[in-house]
C-alpha cells in the first residue's frame, strides 16, 4: 500500500503540485490525467524519490520511503516515458541485463513466449537502434513481466503502441491487479480499464 | 551473492558496449599516432633530442588523448536512464561510479598499453624507460579515469561546452605527470615516487565515487 501526504513540488518558485493526497490500496488501479505540462511525470519522479518535495511524506507499506528506498526500490518496476534500452545492444542481450538486475526467476522459453505475444520474437537478434518506436515501447514494457514486483509505476504507457498491444497492455493491468498488485499509470487518454481510479492534476 | 550477478552483469553489459564502439578506441589510438608523429616531423630527426624529450611528449599525449573519449562516461546511460534502472535494482549511486572507473580503466585506458611501445620506438627510448612508462602509465591512467568520471558528472547537464571537463582533468593531472616523468630522471628514488603515485590513486579512488555520485544526483534532480 502507498500512501502519499501533502506532497507539494515547486521548481524554481513555480508550484507544480500542492497539498496532494493519494492513498493506493492493494488491487487497485490509478491513473493521472493531465493536459501536457500539468506535472505528471513530474509526480512519478518525486514518488521515486529522483526529485526532492518541498513538503508531505511518502509511505510505503507503512514505512517511509526515504529512509527504506532500497525496500520500496526492491517491489516496484518503473517504465519511463522514453526508451530506456542500450540502443547497441540486441534485445535479447537488453532482456538478459534486466532480468539478471531484477534477478528474475522466468526461464529463457518463457521470455521467448513473451515476445512472441508481443511479435517481436522474429527481431531477437537485432539491435535495438533498428527497431520501430512502438516496438521499443514494447520491449520496455515487457519489464513488468519480467520484474515481477508488486508495485507497477508507468510513465505514459500507451505512446506508441497500436490497438492490439493496448489492449494486450490492458489485460496484463487487470491481471496484475487480481494477484495482489497496485498499479499507477499517467495518460492524456482515457483506457477503458474496469475499477479505474483517475486523479486529475 | 545478489550483488556480484549484479556487477558481474554489470560488466558484460560493458564488454558488450565496448565492443560495439570499439571504433572510438581506434580512433583514440589515431589521434595519439599521429600527434606523434606530428610531434616528430615538427622537431626534426635529431636521435639525441628526441631521446631526451620523448618520455615527456608521450605522456602528455597520453594525457590529451584520453582525455578525448571522457563526454561518453556517464552521457549515454544518464540520458535513456540506465543510471535510474540500475540504482532502482539496489546499487547506490557511489558503486555504480566505482565500477564505471573501473570499466572505464579496463576497456579505454589498458587497451592503450599496446600502443606506449610502438610509440617509443619513434622516440627510440632505452628499454628501462619503457618499463618504468609502462608501470606508471598503469599506475597513472587509474587516476585519470577517476578524474575523468569527476568531470564528465559535473558536465552532465552542460550540453554545449565540454572543454570545462578538459581544464579540470588536465589540472589535477599535473601531479601525476610530475611524478612519473620523474622516475625516469632519478634512478634511486624510484620506490619512493611509486609509492607516491599510488598514494595519489587510493587518494582519488576514495573521493571520485563520492562526489561524482553527488553529481550524478544533483543532475538527476536538475533534469
Amino acid at each position: 500500500m502507498l500512501l502519499i501526504n501533502n506532497l507539494s513540488f515547486s521548481r524554481n518558485d513555480n508550484i507544480i503540485f500542492q497539498n496532494l493526497n493519494l492513498s493506493l490500496s492493494d488491487r487497485s488501479i490509478t491513473q493521472i490525467r493531465g493536459k501536457n505540462g500539468s506535472g505528471k511525470t513530474t509526480l512519478l519522479q518525486v514518488i521515486l524519490n529522483f526529485l526532492e518535495c518541498k513538503t508531505g511524506e511518502i509511505f510505503w507499506e507503512g514505512k517511509n520511503i526515504k529512509k527504506n528506498i532500497f525496500s520500496f526500490y526492491n517491489q516496484t518496476t518503473f517504465i519511463m516515458d522514453h526508451n530506456t534500452c542500450t540502443r547497441k545492444m540486441t534485445i535479447l542481450d537488453n532482456i538478459n541485463f534486466w532480468s539478471g538486475l531484477s534477478s528474475s526467476k522466468l526461464t529463457k522459453n518463457e521470455i521467448l513466449l513473451l515476445l512472441e505475444t508481443f511479435n517481436i520474437q522474429k527481431y531477437q537478434n537485432t539491435k535495438t537502434m533498428y527497431l520501430s518506436a512502438g516496438e521499443i515501447k514494447k520491449l520496455e514494457l515487457l519489464r513488468l513481466v519480467l520484474e515481477q514486483k508488486k508495485l507497477w509505476i508507468l510513465d505514459e504507457p500507451y505512446n506508441h503502441l497500436d490497438d492490439l498491444s493496448i489492449q494486450i497492455l490492458n489485460q496484463t493491468f487487470i491481471d496484475h491487479i487480481n494477484k495482489d498488485g497496485i498499479v499507477l499509470f499517467t495518460s492524456h487518454l482515457n483506457p477503458s480499464i474496469s475499477n479505474l481510479e483517475v486523479v486529475e492534476l | 551473492m545478489f550483488l556480484i550477478k549484479k556487477i558481474f552483469l554489470f560488466f558484460k553489459r560493458e564488454l558488450n558496449l565496448f565492443y560495439n564502439n570499439i571504433a572510438d578506441l581506434f580512433s583514440n589510438i589515431l589521434f595519439f599516432f599521429l600527434s606523434i608523429f606530428i610531434f616528430v616531423f615538427a622537431l626534426g630527426a635529431e636521435e639525441q633530442l628526441l631521446r631526451s624529450i620523448g618520455l615527456g611528449i608521450i605522456w602528455s599525449l597520453l594525457l590529451l588523448s584520453s582525455t578525448l573519449s571522457l563526454r561518453k562516461f556517464y552521457e549515454d546511460d544518464f540520458n535513456n536512464g540506465v543510471i535510474k534502472i540500475i540504482h532502482m535494482s539496489g546499487i547506490s549511486y557511489e558503486l555504480f561510479v566505482f565500477l564505471k572507473i573501473l570499466s572505464h580503466f579496463f576497456f579505454v585506458q589498458i587497451p592503450f598499453l599496446i600502443s606506449i611501445p610502438i610509440a617509443c620506438i619513434f622516440f627510440n627510448l632505452p628499454i628501462n624507460e619503457v618499463y618504468n612508462l609502462m608501470i606508471t602509465f598503469i599506475i597513472g591512467s587509474l587516476i585519470l579515469s577517476c578524474l575523468g568520471s569527476i568531470s564528465a558528472s559535473m558536465n552532465l547537464l552542460n550540453k554545449t561546452n565540454f572543454s570545462i571537463g578538459s581544464i579540470i582533468v588536465l589540472l589535477f593531472s599535473i601531479p601525476v605527470i610530475i611524478f612519473s616523468v620523474g622516475i625516469n630522471n632519478s634512478e634511486d628514488s624510484f620506490r619512493s615516487l611509486i609509492n607516491l603515485l599510488i598514494g595519489i590513486t587510493l587518494i582519488f579512488l576514495g573521493v571520485s565515487p563520492w562526489s561524482s555520485a553527488a553529481f550524478i544526483k544533483l543532475a538527476l534532480r536538475n533534469k
